[in-house]
């Protein structure tokens, strides 16, 4: 179960994945997946689950299926590390899938643009669409509202009986959104929200605001 | 050969005891062996002798004729001890005119004289099981170790029961091979099962424990308990685990003897009292130390030496003073809140009086009212000599992957050699062909198939079959990685202008802010800021209270503990003539329980509920320590959960447990449904929830010590950062992708067997079976209660779906 918001007139849905989808553009936003950490790792001696790899395209194709969106957009630390044999994994990924793809640079996109541009995979450091800015490291912009990844957001929650927990989010302050990470094998960084600060938590398959 | 030894002794006007000489015996006849010995009784004379004796033996011309290489090996656990037993040793060798060497060699070792010691081995080496892996990591070791005749395993009850004693089963199931005439030695304080510490050492079914024997000290030393005894009760606290309210009762203890030790449980209380201490009496400053395992090592020896010399009036310490080290001064030991063990009670109590006929002294000092129950048992415990076991660990993988690791590092392995050798272990003796090919399959492909796409590199295989590491950057981040102590990630706390102080848990500094004042070694220190793996600090005038917290393990009582608490909990009901002096004192508390509630009785279990600020108490007594009290609230909780969607917390000391929620739970319906069953209790836990974040935790150490994880080269934390992913991501997608692994198994193994004793909880159910159960509605919280309901350090469980549980939470989001 998704849920709505409204930003700048605007429609954005958040999906349980850790996706947001445009609607007025028909355009998926997606950060933080971290293709090839798993392999990174195997080659380095850690025997990470090589299931894990996998199950980063099975959710892809889960959250493409639902939006069938005209343009995804990736918002950095597509891939985790230099290039390995996840690549060609993406490669077929990027073939079947019946969408303009781009990808707005992070940190750890380390990876020759030129691999991706054989792909058709447009590459930008930043992107501006109307007043909506899209980047990989959160930034405030006058008179924009900025997209973006990079810190994977968590919240934790606190109830009666000393409950506790803490579990992945979207985090919006008043002219930023930051994103979960999608990825599969990637950790979560706790924020702490202030009063105007917006937090629509994931859990299991549903977005709540919490 | 023995007037060899008995004239030595004579000249330093000693008398070799009878053990010592039964050893001698033994050793020079080839016999393999476990002594039985405390500290400080002569037990390094017992074995060094022998050893040196036996080269005298096969080298008639020893004075003129030094015949190089190794011959004995000393593995102590604590790298601190080593320097005592290098002197012992020294003494024999030089006195006896032999040329013979004795060498040092742990993490403390420079690297300059580690590689002398590559290219000429010292005759006698002491070294840490660790160190020695590393050894057997180098290449051509197998040359290094050929002659060797002895290997003597100190203070094996120490490394028993812990994986570090798995590493050692290991090595020397290697060095049995390699080397050609040796003879296996462990020496053991006591323990409840010193048989099977034997066996463990020298291997099940091996010939070697067919050769051996278990010799044992006997010495009959007396030990006096004493507990202090608050005067007023009445406001003698109800919880609390500092104990400072009686601080002024050790004062007169302090000053009516030579030195006086007093042991702390953590150490953050050890910072604690030590601040205190000086604070109410300045008079001692300059005659009061601290020692505990994170102060630096210059000070820790210092303070070693201080104790020596007669220099100091007291040092509070922690476990690091438990081991070694011979301090005849102390004449006092004070052990500040329980030590929830005999053993480690008698070792510590053994710390004063240590010249032999004299007599060890030790105060138990109580931190909260509960505790009295529990110095009374101590000191009926250490009447009857009421030792626990320490329970060896089976199949430990992870320790067998590094083990496996470390031999591909070093010279390669032909795995039909090594099945045979770890197979004659006590941890794998039973090990499936099956298990040991999954080992050499995760080794090889970092799984069981073979895929294109997969990268994964450790171990190759050669074509005859040898398994090695070629790569040189492998070798090196597993040498760095040997071991199987896995701690927090540690900062070293510095000062600005240069000078180590000590190391904290990251942790802790992390929640520092620039300017923080916080109590360190002793000083009040300010926190300036982190460089690379450092904290900078200048030292402050500020009073603080912010004092590092480590995440010590917290200890549980053992089966026979338990029980004595239970009998001293129910001489409550005694006239008081027939009760202890402890039980006596506690008279005003009993009766506040008795007015909220009851002190129950053998044929009953109490259950209270009462309703604070908190949300809904329900507590449990079931009096079996710690350890069992987690497993069966983690249990109960499980199965109330079936009964009707619930979400809670649990907490739990040694008394009972407490499972807090914020909707009331039908104690009638636990009842009625026979909740505490035995039946179905091994599937019923492995269900709980709990149970996976247990495992989730007991699955940190594993993935590091099988190398799935790396934790960096020291002092270069961020360089190989890429590397380093956090072990809580990976049990998540084992659990969701490769649950048939053997590493996130054992993870659920030793959970179940070593954290919440499954054997021993199915007893205490049983037990409970028995009994009457007794449900009281109290209006207040009890004393009985208190200490737990207090407990921050709590578990979660919840069956209810997340988001129900997020619609009620979300009102109290933290902003």
């Amino acid at each position: 179960m998704s849920q709505t918001i409204q930003i700048k007139n605007q429609n954005f849905t958040l999906h349980p994945l850790g996706g947001l989808f445009w609607e007025e553009k028909s355009l998926l936003l997606i950060s933080d997946v971290h293709l090839g950490k798993v392999n990174h790792f195997r080659k380095f001696g850690a025997a990470v689950p090589r299931k894990a790899i996998h199950q980063n395209f099975v959710l892809l194709d889960r959250i493409v299926a639902d939006f069938q969106p005209f343009q995804i957009c990736f918002l950095g630390d597509l891939f985790h590390s230099s290039l390995n044999k996840e690549w060609e994994l993406f490669e077929n990924w990027v073939a079947k899938t019946p969408a303009e793809i781009i990808l707005v640079t992070g940190n750890h996109d380390i990876i020759a643009p030129e691999k991706f541009e054989k792909l058709d995979v447009k590459i930008f450091p930043e992107l501006i669409m109307d007043h909506f800015l899209l980047t990989h490291h959160p930034e405030e912009r006058e008179g924009f509202f900025t997209f973006c990844g990079h810190i994977h957001p968590a919240v934790k929650l606190k109830g009666l009986g000393r409950q506790q927990l803490r579990i992945p989010c979207f985090f919006k302050s008043e002219h930023q959104m930051v994103l979960p990470a999608f990825g599969e094998f990637t950790g979560t960084h706790t924020l702490k929200p202030s009063k105007t600060d917006e937090v629509f938590a994931i859990v299991e398959d549903m977005v709540v605001k919490v | 050969m023995f007037h060899i030894a008995e004239s030595w002794f004579q000249q330093q006007s000693w008398k070799p005891f009878p053990f010592q000489k039964q050893t001698w015996t033994a050793f020079l006849e080839g016999k393999h062996g476990l002594l039985n010995a405390p500290t400080g009784s002569g037990k390094t004379y017992a074995l060094w002798f022998p050893i040196v004796l036996n080269y005298i033996h096969n080298h008639p011309d020893y004075q003129t004729k030094h015949k190089k290489g190794l011959k004995a090996v000393w593995i102590t656990p604590l790298r601190a001890l080593s320097q005592e037993i290098k002197q012992s040793a020294e003494r024999i060798t030089q006195d006896l005119g032999t040329q013979m060497t004795v060498g040092i060699r742990t993490g403390d070792t420079s690297t300059k004289e580690r590689s002398k010691q590559r290219t000429a081995m010292p005759d006698l080496l002491i070294t840490t099981p660790e160190s020695l892996h590393l050894l057997l990591s180098s290449k051509g070791y197998a040359k290094l170790f050929k002659d060797c005749t002895a290997i003597v395993v100190d203070e094996w009850h120490e490394l028993l029961g812990t994986k570090r004693g798995v590493q050692m089963e290991l090595g020397l199931s290697r060095l049995k091979t390699v080397c050609k005439n040796l003879r296996i030695w462990g020496i053991s304080a006591t323990i409840g099962n010193l048989e099977q510490a034997r066996e463990v050492l020298l291997g099940p079914t091996s010939k070697e424990l067919e050769n051996s024997v278990l010799i044992k000290a006997e010495i009959n030393k007396k030990i006096t308990v004493k507990s202090i005894i608050p005067e007023e009760m009445e406001t003698f606290p109800w919880r609390g685990h500092l104990g400072l309210h009686l601080l002024e009762d050790v004062i007169p203890i302090i000053n009516n003897s030579k030195t006086t030790l007093l042991f702390t449980n953590t150490r953050s209380q050890c910072e604690i009292w030590f601040q205190k201490i000086l604070e109410q009496h300045p008079e001692y400053a300059g005659e009061l130390a601290m020692h505990h395992g994170s102060i630096n090592k210059e000070t820790r020896l210092w303070v070693e030496q201080a104790i020596r010399n007669e220099s100091l009036r007291a040092v509070v310490c922690t476990s690091s003073l438990d081991l070694g080290v011979d301090f005849a001064p102390v004449e006092t030991v004070i052990q500040i809140g329980g030590p929830k063990g005999v053993a480690r009670f008698l070792q510590r109590a053994g710390r004063s009086g240590h010249r032999p006929g004299k007599e060890s002294v030790i105060y138990f000092l109580p931190t909260h009212a509960m505790e009295l129950i529990e110095a009374s048992a101590m000191q009926k415990a250490v009447r009857h000599h009421a030792v626990e076991d320490r329970i060896p660990y089976l199949n430990s993988f992870d320790v067998l992957l590094q083990y496996l690791t470390t031999l591909a590092v070093s010279d390669g392995f032909y795995p039909d050699e090594i099945y045979e050798e770890v197979k004659q272990t006590f941890c794998y003796q039973a090990l499936s062909e099956a298990q040991w090919q999954w080992l050499l399959n995760f080794l090889v492909m970092g799984s069981q198939s073979l895929k294109s796409y997969d990268e994964y590199k450790k171990v190759e295989v050669e074509d005859d079959g040898k398994f090695i590491v070629n790569s040189r950057a492998v070798a090196m981040r597993h040498r760095f990685q040997i071991g199987t102590i896995v701690g927090d990630a540690t900062i070293h706390v510095r000062y600005q202008k240069g000078g180590y102080i000590g190391s904290i848990e990251e942790y802790f500094i992390s929640k520092l802010s620039p300017g923080d004042v916080f109590t360190f070694a002793g000083r009040n220190l300010e926190f300036i800021r982190i460089k690379g793996m450092s904290a900078h600090v200048v030292n402050s005038t500020k009073r603080t209270n912010k004092v590092p917290s480590w995440m010590g393990g917290r200890l549980s009582f053992s089966a026979k503990m338990s029980e004595l608490l239970r009998e001293e909990l129910y001489t409550a009901e005694l006239p008081q003539n027939e009760q202890s002096p402890e039980i006596q004192s506690l008279a005003p508390m009993f009766t506040k329980q008795r007015e909220e509630s009851m002190v129950p009785q053998p044929h009953q279990f109490l259950i209270e509920t009462f309703k604070t600020s908190d949300g809904y108490h329900h507590i449990f007594y079931p009096f079996e320590g710690r350890a069992i009290h987690e497993g069966m609230s983690s249990l109960l909780a499980y199965r109330i959960s079936l009964l009707t969607p619930i979400t809670c917390s649990l907490a739990f000391n040694d008394c009972g447990f407490e499972l807090l929620s914020d909707k009331k739970i039908d104690i009638q319906a636990i009842l009625d449904n026979d909740l505490f069953t035995p039946e179905y209790m091994l599937s019923d836990l492995q269900k709980s929830l709990n149970s996976n974040e247990m495992a989730r935790r007991k699955f940190r150490d594993i993935a590091v010590i099988s190398g799935m994880v790396f934790t960096g080269y020291p002092e270069k934390g961020v360089k190989m950062k890429h590397l380093q992913s956090s072990s809580e991501l990976l049990f998540d997608v084992f659990k969701d992708f490769e649950d048939d692994n053997l590493l996130y198994q054992q993870a659920y193994t030793e959970t179940f067997e070593h954290q919440l004793e499954e054997g021993r909880l199915r007893l205490a159910l049983e037990r409970i079976a028995q009994q009457e159960i007794v449900w009281k509605q109290c209006k207040n919280p009890t004393p009985f209660s208190f200490p737990i309901i207090t407990d921050r350090l709590r578990e979660k469980l919840s069956n209810e779906k997340l988001a129900d549980r997020i619609k009620r939470m979300t009102a109290k989001l933290t902003r």
